[in-house]
């Protein structure tokens, strides 16, 4: 593992990083103001990404512009879409089972994904070229300048959103609520309003990291997986730990890049080529984090002695 | 037409425990089994869908038992599946060993894989665990794809009882049911007795059961195991029958698959499973043969065909969860709440 490998792999383990965290807290932020694990996050992910391919060649304009104006019409039809799923789907099921929850998150994916392949089809799309594409060099480094875009754009959202969540009314409302639902509502705050914001929040943030991928990879329907890596992130930093989410996602998007690329092209164990081990490389993570500390870096420990 | 009792007239505890309590439910159940019996006479060639619909339901009846009774959720179903169904593969093709052999052991290495993965759940629970599981399907899938060919797929041969082989689906059906019907049968057995309550007392509250002399350890594991066993001899089966086995097969959505076939089934009965097998299957073929008509009758719809299958799916899913969360069987126990009395209201 030379030091080239392992400082290349850094850079691009930070950029990807950030994009997973990203994903992540809109992820943690939905866990830990609603309790509902949400399966269909990389349907979200892949939403944002169709969605704002779609507008941005439908546009008659310029590239720019018409890639600016189809950022903000994908954000807004994420926050609709947020709002629509917290009304319709999952109000009725307020009180219900653990399980089913989850399940009607797992349809609500399948919906997605299923529509927006079915509108625009499961091929590799790109972007028309509204980042440059080129390459930068640092000494022997290569690095995309797309790459470089995306960290750039998703730092300052992160910024920005801590700053709602510190400062703006409901952020604070959001943070009460998800701290302690009880007394939050017992000092006025609308549990149901809060709810349906997580909602529009994570479609979002879902959206804003699909459009960061798309940018990168192009959008197919695999980007639906990135959710599983925003899972990962999650529970490495800790369920209901919002710093925790965005650390956890630095982690995994490095790890996957120095480790799992070190392991993919050169290891050989038991006679066997271990290509593919980048893809899974997440779930090796969350299993040892699971099995050493079992509630995340920062998660709320339920200590329990049995 | 009053078919059940019109209140408790049980005298002795056999009877109260007894499975089938009634002349009704006697007389329902042969009627039941004599119709599995002749499926292959009144379906002809739709028989394969019958087929699928028990394997699956095998499979489905280990995960009520875990998730339903016992409270674990796992999203790693399919992994045991797979495990099974490798298994059965290798032991039939690099061994040699015949069909006999192979599901049983299928089954049992299953059930050992399962204890293994059950251990943390003693350390976490709910949504960490679900995701333990998960984590451990992909790794799963990681292992066969490297170690088997996964993706190539394997050719398991058909399944042989010395020298007969058991070529097509009626011969097929008629190694399945007998194993469908044992399975189903043991498990609404193991449910009522001293297992299914200590199962059902660890997932209601496990410190409580662990007060009550409960051994956590145990019961936690042989969910896990049999669990696993189920979805092992379902993986045996399915290699049989299917005779090409891949990691496509066994991919994380047929795991998700399993946990809405028992939802939708509904989670604490020993019918859910096996309804919401039913379900799950028909639904999925039905759509297979309804898009390509549809898209006869509407060409505009063409690039829409395979996704609109995951939509109609994804869409009556939310819909019954949202309309009857106690799934299929809480609507057959409502049905025969409203027959005790009818046909009067009160």
């Amino acid at each position: 593992m030379s030091l080239d490998f392992v400082l290349e792999g850094t850079m691009i383990g930070i950029a990807v990083g950030s994009i997973y965290a990203l994903i992540a807290l809109g992820f943690a932020l939905l866990y830990k103001s609603t309790k509902i694990l949400n399966l269909a996050h990389g349907e979200l992910v892949l939403f944002g990404g169709y969605l704002a391919i779609a507008l941005t060649r439908s546009l008659n304009l310029p590239v720019v512009a018409a890639f600016v104006l189809a950022v903000a019409g994908t954000l807004i039809a994420a926050a609709v879409l947020g709002f629509a799923v917290e009304r319709f789907i999952m109000r009725p099921l307020y009180g219900q089972s653990l399980l089913s929850v989850i399940i009607v998150t797992l349809a609500l994916g399948y919906i997605v994904r299923g529509l927006m392949v079915g509108l625009w089809g499961g091929d590799t799309r790109q972007f028309p070229p509204v980042v440059p594409t080129g390459v930068v060099r640092l000494g022997n480094l290569a690095i995309p300048e797309v790459g470089i875009w995306s960290a750039i754009v998703s730092l300052v959202l992160l910024l920005l959103f801590s700053l709602f969540f510190r400062y703006s009314l409901w952020g604070i409302a959001m943070r009460a609520a998800a701290n302690e639902q009880l007394t939050a509502s017992t000092l006025g705050v609308s549990l149901k309003r809060v709810f349906a914001y997580a909602w529009a929040f994570a479609a979002i943030s879902g959206s804003v990291g699909g459009i960061l991928l798309g940018l990168w990879l192009g959008v197919n329907f695999a980007l639906g997986y990135v959710g599983l890596k925003a899972l990962a992130a999650v529970i490495l930093g800790g369920l209901d730990s919002i710093p925790g989410a965005i650390l956890g996602g630095f982690i995994i998007g490095i790890t996957e890049n120095i480790l799992g690329g070190y392991i993919d092209a050169n290891v050989t164990l038991f006679g066997i080529q271990m290509y593919g081990f980048k893809e899974i490389t997440p779930f090796v993570v969350i299993l040892l984090v699971l099995l050493i500390k079992p509630y995340g870096l920062f998660g709320t420990e339920h200590i329990e002695r049995l | 037409m009053s078919v059940r009792p019109a209140g408790d007239f049980k005298i002795s505890f056999a009877w109260d425990m007894a499975l089938l309590d009634t002349r009704f439910y006697r007389v329902g159940f042969a009627v039941l089994v004599g119709t599995l019996a002749l499926a292959p006479v009144l379906l002809g060639q739709y028989l394969f869908l019958l087929n699928t619909v028990g394997i699956f339901a095998i499979g489905a009846i280990g995960m009520s038992l875990l998730t339903g009774f016992a409270g674990q959720i796992s999203l790693g179903h399919a992994a045991f599946m797979a495990i099974g169904a490798y298994t059965s593969w290798y032991v039939t093709t690099r061994l040699g060993l015949p069909f006999v052999v192979a599901l049983p052991l299928a089954g049992v290495i299953a059930f050992v894989f399962g204890a293994f993965v059950g251990l943390p759940s003693l350390r976490i629970k709910g949504l960490y665990l679900a995701i333990a599981t998960f984590a451990f399907h992909y790794v799963t899938e990681f292992v066969i794809i490297h170690t088997a060919g996964g993706m190539a797929g394997n050719v398991v041969p058909a399944a042989a009882f010395g020298r007969f082989l058991i070529r097509t689906e009626t011969q097929f059906y008629y190694l399945l049911l007998p194993v469908w019907l044992i399975g189903g049968v043991f498990a609404a057995n193991l449910v009522r007795g001293r297992v299914g309550l200590a199962l059902m007392a660890v997932r209601d509250r496990d410190y409580a059961a662990q007060v009550l002399g409960v051994n956590l350890l145990y019961y936690k594991l042989l969910a896990f195991a049999l669990a696993a066993f189920y979805a092992g001899i379902a993986g045996s089966l399915f290699a049989h029958y299917n005779k090409v086995i891949g990691a496509e097969h066994f991919s994380i959505l047929s795991g998700i698959d399993y946990i809405a076939m028992i939802v939708i089934g509904g989670l604490t009965s020993i019918w859910g499973p096996h309804l919401g097998a039913a379900l799950v299957i028909l639904l999925n073929q039905g759509l297979r043969f309804v898009t390509p008509a549809i898209v006869e009758l509407i060409p505009a719809l063409s690039k829409a065909a395979t996704p609109l299958r995951e939509i109609v799916f994804g869409v009556l899913l939310i819909a019954l969860l949202i309309w009857e969360p106690g799934g299929l069987a809480m609507l057959f126990r409502k049905l025969k709440r409203y027959l005790d009395l009818w046909p009067f209201p009160h």
